[in-house]
């Protein structure tokens, strides 16, 4: 099991910063102390990563023998701050997963990336594990080129600087275009906590992105829209915005449950949801059951004003015989073809047909 | 592996330390084999099978990086053999499979061999 963090403004390690750090912290006022931490109880497991993160960066590590060492760490008074967590699913009393959950329930690392790099490459683990709130997968024997990329995902993720993925999955080019509410940005993605089945957009990317690689292919890729998501957005303060999406993620995993699913809020309202086992979900018939459920939700603003948040569906998409860019491409097109049903319904409800009268 | 890998630099030391820890875990293993082929008790060969799993594991989850594929794949047969019986429906059996014990003879073989090549 691994930790990662950085601990900026230190002056430690200013002069020392590798090639690599001195790029990707270039914002970061040139002073930056980075710190690796893992733990295993494999003795060359940790001697190859902390040989290998000596080699891409100087990071300190911190080791841990078990999930409840880790949480002790965690928990000191004078614990440093991680950024990055890598851990190991199994591990002798509380597994991987389980602590995964534990560090998640901790504000200060409810946004952290967790990659689990682990020898199990079954299905139900790549399952649980992002279910328990990983943002990354690796399997040993893992490769080091691999490792690098996914570690350098994680710097950006700690340094803001990659919300999510450009690939048509996300709306970078609105993101600019966005005006500020709150600091809830419309086309962001937004990280939902405590609802069941629903995690970061990235960990969804790398999430879909294992699937590829371990050719696991029975799963179905569908997406539900916010009918106006901008007229909420414009009227409602940012925490009432959150509140919102946030709701109406419990109604679609509410309908959702009962089936092996996990979701991710994509921004812009939208909702992309992946479902497993072979299970493909009757779309209009559930989407159906999520307006139901928002209609008896009562969802209110703070000043009292009932708000009537409801949903289109997109195409549902089978990830069977897809792989790589393919997948992730379906991501975007489910998301987009949500979307347009939002926009197309609102658009039907005022694009009248006049008819003249005829004898 | 990855050429990232062959030129990673202490790897050489790395894996010179993996092969001098195979010794002893490839023992400890064919013991804890052996613990579960005489165990008179369900419990007892479900332990040594775990306490075989989890040397097991450890061998998987490096071996490929150091430099040995096939090992760490043998590895991690003999670990999803095992996983499989201690939580399939024969576990409270006082009987240990001999399909785990030929396997795991089979990966003690191969840890012989890696041993001899250095």
């Amino acid at each position: 099991m691994f930790l990662v963090c950085f601990s900026p403004h230190s002056p430690t390690l200013k002069v020392v910063l590798s090639t690599l750090f001195s790029v990707v912290f270039r914002t970061q006022e040139n002073s930056f102390q980075s710190r690796w931490s893992n733990e295993n109880e494999d003795p060359i497991i940790l001697e190859l990563l902390a040989q290998f993160l000596q080699a891409v960066g100087q990071h300190e590590l911190t080791t841990a023998d078990s999930a409840h060492d880790a949480i002790a760490l965690l928990d000191r008074p004078d614990a440093p701050h991680f950024d990055c967590f890598l851990l190991d699913i199994q591990m002798p009393g509380m597994d991987g997963m389980e602590l995964s959950r534990h560090i998640r329930s901790q504000p200060l690392y409810s946004a952290a990336p967790i990659i689990m790099l682990t020898a199990m490459s079954e299905k139900r683990y790549i399952d649980g594990a992002f279910a328990a709130g990983a943002t990354d997968y690796v399997t040993k024997p893992f490769d080091l080129t691999e490792l690098r990329t996914r570690i350098s995902m994680a710097e950006q993720l700690v340094l803001g600087r990659r919300p999510h993925s450009g690939i048509a999955f996300c709306t970078s080019s609105l993101l600019q275009r966005s005006n500020a509410s709150d600091h809830i940005d419309l086309h962001a993605p937004i990280l939902l906590h405590d609802i069941d089945n629903v995690f970061a957009c990235t960990a969804m990317e790398n999430y879909v992105a294992q699937l590829s690689r371990n050719a696991l292919f029975g799963s179905t890729v569908f997406a539900f829209a916010l009918r106006k998501p901008d007229h909420y957005w414009k009227s409602l303060s940012g925490a009432e915005f959150k509140f919102l999406i946030e709701d109406v993620a419990e109604a679609i995993s509410d309908c959702l449950s009962g089936h092996q699913f996990l979701m991710t809020y994509a921004g812009n309202g939208t909702y992309v949801c992946i479902t497993e086992s072979g299970w493909r979900p009757d779309i209009p018939q559930l989407t159906d059951a999520i307006n139901l459920h928002l209609s008896r939700a009562n969802i209110m603003s703070n000043c009292g004003e009932e708000l009537h948040p409801r949903m289109s569906a997109g195409i549902a998409i089978r990830l069977v015989w897809k792989s790589g860019d393919e997948i992730l491409n379906a991501l975007g097109r489910t998301q987009t073809s949500a979307e347009a049903a939002a926009i197309e319904y609102e658009r039907l409800k005022t694009d009248f047909f006049h008819v003249g009268r005829s004898a | 592996m990855s050429a990232q890998t062959a030129q990673m630099p202490g790897l050489d030391r790395i894996r010179t330390r993996f092969v001098e820890l195979l010794q002893s875990r490839k023992t400890s293993i064919a013991l804890h084999a052996l613990g579960a082929w005489d165990g008179k008790t369900a419990k007892e060969i479900s332990t040594n099978l775990e306490q075989a799993r989890a040397i097991l594991h450890q061998i998987a989850g490096t071996a490929g990086t150091v430099g040995y594929p096939l090992l760490g794949e043998a590895a991690q047969q003999c670990e999803i053999q095992i996983i499989a019986y201690l939580e399939g429906p024969h576990a409270g059996l006082a009987n240990c499979p001999p399909e785990i014990i030929g396997r795991i003879n089979a990966f003690v073989e191969a840890c012989n061999i890696v041993a001899s090549n250095g």
